[in-house]
């Protein structure tokens, strides 16, 4: 074990580690600043629990009902050697009629070892470009992320012969009269474009796996099944600058304690045994940089968001820029008052008093 | 044997005195549950002499080699259950003759035979059969075994087959998902036409495998069995060599490499050294 891994897995404690999946990473990208996040995903640590133990359980999580929609018609479109997936892509991609071949990726010989899978999604898709293969169910690919690899499942790659390879998406929000809520669309393009980096990571070609990936939905309210393409050019832009950014992990570990760990101390039952407020602390000594997306993306957003009270990046990054400089809503707001601004602050102090003389007048509060 | 034919009657008499009844009374749901339970008897109890007759020409133990049609090979449940569960996958796998997954023949077997059943199941049946195996081979007339993926013989997830078919047809390779739903919708376009009147639960059955094979079918109503087995028969020969020639080849190695059993039910790779913890299936 180098150096790195033993201090990751001190940080992580006794619990197992939670590796990154596409939504993680897709996760990542919403606030690459933040070390808090950082740390955590790269040692694996439970964030779910972690934030639950510590008194601000997380709101979101996907629900059972969902998880069970989403693998039925998954399961639906696949069935029979995937054939109603195979008649959508022989539509969108102009699939030749011999191209029906499906490699089924879940295990190896019986085995799924995700080491194993990976070697031989590898060994089946550089054979793809030579000779025989569509449709790959569930391959392996991983993704190098804050140099550590996260393993990634998309639930289909289709190839076309003497063309590239596309990443499939099977979602169970239907697309209703051509439309699908447009936050839904946007998750599933940033998970899409990480499997397409981690796929052209994997063949060592650009040009190999195209920047359209295919999105397949149930149509209307019924369970059969659409396809629509999804140009994710700018969200590869966006994830490759991202995790370029993403504090090199040693760097990280380097302006910590080496005491520090956000162990739960499992007991018997796997119930954590630390006291909250210890724990807690371990977090806080953390940087974090909450903005309001953390609510949608991140378990610790609750913790994150008591901790940042009275912040102007509470308020969000548009905030924050405008305020330029203030950390905290009470100063701006006694600048806006008419308090005395420091030597450096004039010129901002300048706009709160006007922004406030028009909020009065706008308010008749003269 | 004897015994289970006469609880089987037993069954038939009590199930028709409360159609009867139902019937007298006006309770249209509970009579045709009943009707149903009565129609599943009576063909229980077909398949029970049909076995007791076998058993008189044939003694027990011995393979026999491709019989389709109702049969009741495991001699041991001799009771309560009308077909075991085995039987009626049996039943389901016969008619599709090629390798398929629980749902398509829990879906058939509701289509043709009216009786459905649920899919978990049928999963645990082939860790069922695979141990009576194990403990005895080559004691039923058949087995419901695995199919096997082509590069490492191992089974292939949830494909289900049936012993007696040969290794051909029995392992699968990356054109083989194709060609067995090519073959179903043929074999159930066949056997909607080979039965009579019309059939609701196997039309849509059919219809749902025509959505899926080019110029199979046109519009939701449009169910023409002929027009699917050929469209179906067309896409086949396109299929047919590339997909028979990797059978072929996996089958001589099967047969060369593996043992009775795996012939069965596959090998699985074992993980190798350092990546211990992964998951070694149930064998």
């Amino acid at each position: 074990m180098s150096p790195t891994e033993a201090r990751l897995a001190r940080l992580r404690g006794r619990t197992p580690p939670r590796r990154h999946d596409a939504r993680t990473v897709a996760a990542l990208t919403v606030n690459p600043a933040c070390a808090r996040r950082a740390l955590m995903d790269a040692a694996g640590v439970d964030k779910q629990q972690l934030a639950a133990h510590t008194g601000y359980p997380a709101p979101f999580g996907q629900s059972q009902f969902a998880i069970t929609r989403g693998n039925a018609f998954e399961a639906q479109v696949k069935d029979n050697g995937a054939a109603q997936l195979l008649t959508l892509l022989r539509e969108i991609l102009g699939l030749d009629i011999t191209e029906a071949h499906y490699t089924d990726l879940n295990e190896v010989g019986g085995n799924q070892d995700s080491e194993l899978r990976h070697v031989y999604t590898k060994q089946r898709l550089t054979a793809a470009v030579m000779g025989t293969g569509t449709m790959f169910d569930h391959p392996l690919l991983r993704l190098d992320v804050a140099g550590r690899y996260a393993y990634l499942e998309p639930d289909l790659i289709a190839f076309r012969h003497r063309g590239t390879f596309h990443i499939v998406e099977i979602k169970s929000f239907a697309i209703v009269d051509e439309q699908a809520d447009p936050a839904k669309v946007a998750a599933t393009a940033v998970q899409s474009a990480v499997y397409v980096l981690a796929l052209r990571d994997l063949l060592g070609r650009e040009d190999a796996v195209h920047h359209e990936t295919i999105l397949v939905c149930p149509k209307d309210f019924s369970n059969h099944p659409v396809v629509a393409k999804v140009d994710v050019r700018r969200q590869l832009g966006v994830l490759r600058r991202q995790l370029t950014r993403i504090e090199r992990i040693d760097e990280l570990l380097a302006l910590h304690s080496d005491e520090l760990t956000f162990d739960l101390d499992p007991g018997e039952d796997q119930r954590p045994r630390r006291p909250p407020e210890e724990l807690a602390n371990a977090v806080r000594t953390v940087n974090a940089s909450y903005t309001p997306e953390c609510l949608s993306a991140c378990e610790l957003c609750y913790l994150c968001r008591d901790e940042a009270q009275g912040t102007s990046g509470a308020l969000g990054k548009m905030v924050r820029a405008d305020l330029g400089g203030i950390e905290f809503t009470r100063q701006a707001l006694d600048l806006a008052r008419g308090a005395s601004p420091g030597p450096d602050r004039e010129e901002v102090a300048g706009l709160l008093v006007e922004a406030a003389r028009l909020r009065q007048e706008i308010l008749g509060e003269t | 044997m004897a015994d289970l034919i006469q609880t089987l009657e037993r069954r038939i008499d009590r199930l028709r005195v409360a159609v009867r009844e139902a019937v007298l009374a006006g309770d249209g749901t509970r009579a045709k549950t009943l009707r149903a339970e009565l129609r599943e008897a009576d063909q229980a109890w077909e398949a029970a002499l049909a076995e007791a007759e076998l058993n008189r020409t044939e003694p027990p133990g011995l393979s026999r080699e491709s019989q389709v049609g109702p049969d009741a090979g495991d001699g041991s449940s001799t009771q309560s259950s009308l077909l075991p569960l085995r039987e009626q996958v049996y039943e389901a796998l016969s008619l599709l003759q090629v390798p398929a997954a629980p749902r398509l023949i829990a879906t058939v077997h509701e289509a043709f035979f009216a009786t459905a059943f649920s899919t978990t199941r049928v999963t645990s049946l082939r860790r069922d059969e695979e141990r009576s195996f194990r403990a005895a081979p080559f004691t039923r007339p058949y087995y419901i075994c695995s199919a096997l993926i082509a590069d490492f013989l191992s089974p292939a997830r949830a494909l289900l087959a049936v012993s007696t078919w040969p290794m051909e047809s029995r392992v699968i390779g990356s054109l083989s998902p194709r060609v067995d739903f090519l073959t179903a919708a043929i074999r159930v376009a066949e056997a909607v036409e080979r039965i009579p009147g019309p059939m609701p639960a196997a039309r849509r059955l059919l219809w749902r495998f025509a959505a899926s094979i080019p110029g199979a079918a046109h519009s939701s109503g449009d169910v023409h069995p002929p027009t699917i087995r050929s469209a179906a028969e067309a896409e086949l020969t396109v299929h047919a060599d590339a997909d028979s020639r990797t059978r072929r080849e996996a089958a001589e190695r099967a047969r060369r490499q593996l043992s009775d059993v795996e012939q069965l039910f596959g090998i699985r790779l074992k993980p190798a050294g350092r990546a211990a913890g992964a998951v070694d299936g149930d064998a």
